[in-house]
């Protein structure tokens, strides 16, 4: 003990240069990371000053006229603003409603008996996870387009109207919570998985000699155990809400659905590049108030988390 | 007798619930694989019978002739160019960057430890946002090229954070031993760290690997010249025209009898098979818990 605390004295004598001298090559491997999380996170930050200026890019950031507050003035009185805000906040809230899914799928997961089966299942839904945005947005209008698409032949065969999916309004969000469901269900099981596999075995054992079926070990042992994984989950997802995966919606907007596919970004894609317009500045604040929103909804609920006691449980 | 017909009941009862269980499940699974299925088994359809509005399950009359049209386009060529440099330097600069940063931090007593954790973690609770963005690539003159989808994808906080913890569970005897040998830290970390994190390291790399084969919006945004577009853009160009050949180039006069669905499909099956092949290795990972079980840190 004794010794031990002398050694680490004798560490701590040493000068501070030293001491990073020793660990030279130790900084070298982490040089290209730090770099790139300087040039392409912490750079671009100086560029949220556009915000607060009429930002010219001929004159750069450096010469552009500094205008304040004006641009969120303006924001906050901008109809446009709250249809966007209007827009995200529905997309996320229908996501919510999926919030139960994984969690039911990752129960009849784990109530399969054959390994085989529950391995040729699980390498089925998880597969959708790792297909691109532009391929799900294709495989979509490949089977809901209204001339060739296979749904609409289907309805077709059985006597219906063929119907234009993807340009019809009232199909927009429905199709946002299908595409999520498809891609994420599986994948979105795993940490359950992960938290079911973690009960203790005994608890089923005594529930057994004491007559309970399968369904009631579900209910009254596997969820009370995962509960606090459920909690966090919950809790994290209520972080993200004024998030929404941005590749779907705009690979998803059109004409006919603008009104109700226009969330932050598109705007900001739309007005701040796409069109070579010179809103910079406006469109920066629209960005800054979403990041600045979503940082605090981030850090508030994971202090919830850690008040909660649940920090453990991931 | 009767309590044996009783436990004969209850074992029916069982085997029905497992039997429903497992359909719904079947069911479920075949949502996920029959949109693929479908797509490719029209890909390989002929023209013809494809016209004749038939609902295809299996095609009755086989054609590559989709996929000669398709990979013959000068424009398809260009787009797997891009994507295969995306792809091919992206992904080993992503493992070794975040690898190496994450050593870095598993060192406990290493000066500025602490600050450079806070400094990588705030990155991923902070975004400057598209625009900001935007600028800082034409000011760094990256504009146009394909570093703006490789460069800011090459480290990120959540897999240094993984990487970090993975890290910290190695055992500190060997590496202790070895600079006892006199191993230079470079060398201990090439030949005993990496070694040990094969399986880890292998995760990583197959997910930054369709991370970068997926890559869309970075393109979409940073780049104004269309023959640069990588596969993905080329795809969804594509699939959503109502005229294909306004979006390639054809010298071929296949593109005349072949319909243009099944083009289109045959793009699709090309922009994803990638993925289907490198999919059971990464499968094999999940359920070690990598994803899930280190996000402790």
């Amino acid at each position: 003990m004794s010794k031990k605390r002398g050694s680490v004295v004798v560490a701590s004598k040493k000068s501070l240069t030293k001491r990073i001298y020793e660990y030279r090559w130790i900084y070298l491997l982490g040089i290209p990371g730090m770099l790139i999380l300087f040039f392409f996170s912490y750079l671009p930050m100086k560029g949220l000053l556009m915000a607060f200026q009429d930002f010219n890019p001929h004159l750069g950031i450096s010469g552009s006229t500094w205008v304040g507050f004006k641009h969120f003035a303006k924001l906050f009185t901008d109809a446009k603003f709250y249809s966007m805000l209007k827009n995200t906040l529905t997309i996320s809230f229908l996501s919510l409603l999926t919030f139960p899914a994984p969690i039911i799928l990752a129960l009849l997961l784990n109530e399969v008996r054959a390994q085989g089966y529950k391995k040729v299942i699980q390498t089925s839904i998880y597969l959708p996870h790792f297909i691109s945005w532009p391929i799900v947005a294709s495989l979509a209008f490949l089977l809901l387009s209204k001339e060739q698409g296979v749904i609409n032949k289907i309805i077709e065969s059985l006597g219906g109207e063929a119907h234009a999916f993807l340009f019809d309004k009232a199909w927009t969000y429905p199709i946002i919570v299908i595409e999520n469901l498809w891609k994420g269900v599986g994948w979105g099981s795993i940490v359950y998985l992960a938290a079911i596999s973690g009960v203790d075995q005994d608890l089923y054992e005594a529930a057994r000699i004491d007559g309970a079926n399968k369904l009631q070990q579900m209910i009254k042992i596997t969820l009370p155990c995962i509960a606090p994984t459920v909690v966090v989950m919950l809790i994290l997802k209520m972080g993200s809400i004024i998030s929404v995966d941005f590749e779907q919606i705009f690979l998803l907007s059109n004409a006919m659905n603008r009104s109700q596919t226009e969330v932050f970004e598109i705007y900001i894609y739309n007005y701040g590049i796409a069109s070579g317009s010179t809103q910079y500045s406006y469109t920066t604040a629209i960005g800054m108030f979403k990041s600045v929103v979503n940082t605090s909804l981030v850090i508030f609920t994971n202090w919830i988390v850690n008040r909660l006691g649940y920090n453990g449980v991931l | 007798m009767a309590g044996k017909n009783k436990k004969l009941g209850m074992k029916a009862k069982i085997f029905l619930g497992q039997s429903v269980l497992d359909i719904i499940l079947f069911l479920l699974a075949a949502v996920m694989v029959v949109p693929f299925i479908y797509v490719i088994m029209v890909s390989f359809t002929d023209g013809t019978v494809y016209e004749a509005g038939k609902l295809i399950l299996w095609p009755e009359k086989w054609s590559l002739e989709a996929y000669e049209l398709v990979l013959s386009g000068s424009g398809f060529g260009n787009a797997l160019k891009a994507t295969l440099f995306i792809t091919l330097i992206g992904t080993p600069m992503n493992v070794l960057f975040n690898a190496g940063l994450a050593y870095m931090l598993s060192k406990k007593n290493l000066p500025g430890r602490t600050i450079i954790n806070k400094l990588v973690m705030f990155t991923m609770l902070f975004g400057a946002g598209m625009i900001p963005n935007y600028i800082n690539m034409s000011d760094l003159g990256l504009l146009n090229t394909w570093w703006a989808s490789i460069l800011p994808g090459a480290c990120g906080a959540y897999t240094v954070m993984v990487m970090r913890s993975f890290f910290e569970g190695l055992p500190a005897e060997l590496e202790e031993a070895a600079k006892i040998d006199g191993c230079s830290t470079i060398r201990i970390f090439g030949i005993i760290v990496l070694p040990l994190s094969k399986a880890m390291l292998a995760t990583f790399t197959l997910f930054a690997a369709v991370s970068y084969w997926n890559t869309y919006f970075s393109a979409v945004m940073y780049l104004t010249r269309t023959d640069m577009y990588p596969l993905q853009v080329y795809l969804q160009k594509i699939v959503l025209s109502a005229n294909i050949s306004d979006v390639i180039d054809m010298s071929s006069d296949l593109i005349n009898t072949v319909p243009t669905e099944i083009m289109k499909m045959a793009t699709v099956v090309v922009a994803v098979v990638p993925i289907l092949c490198v999919y059971p290795f990464l499968q094999k990972h999940f359920a070690k818990g990598v994803m899930v079980g280190a996000v402790k840190g």
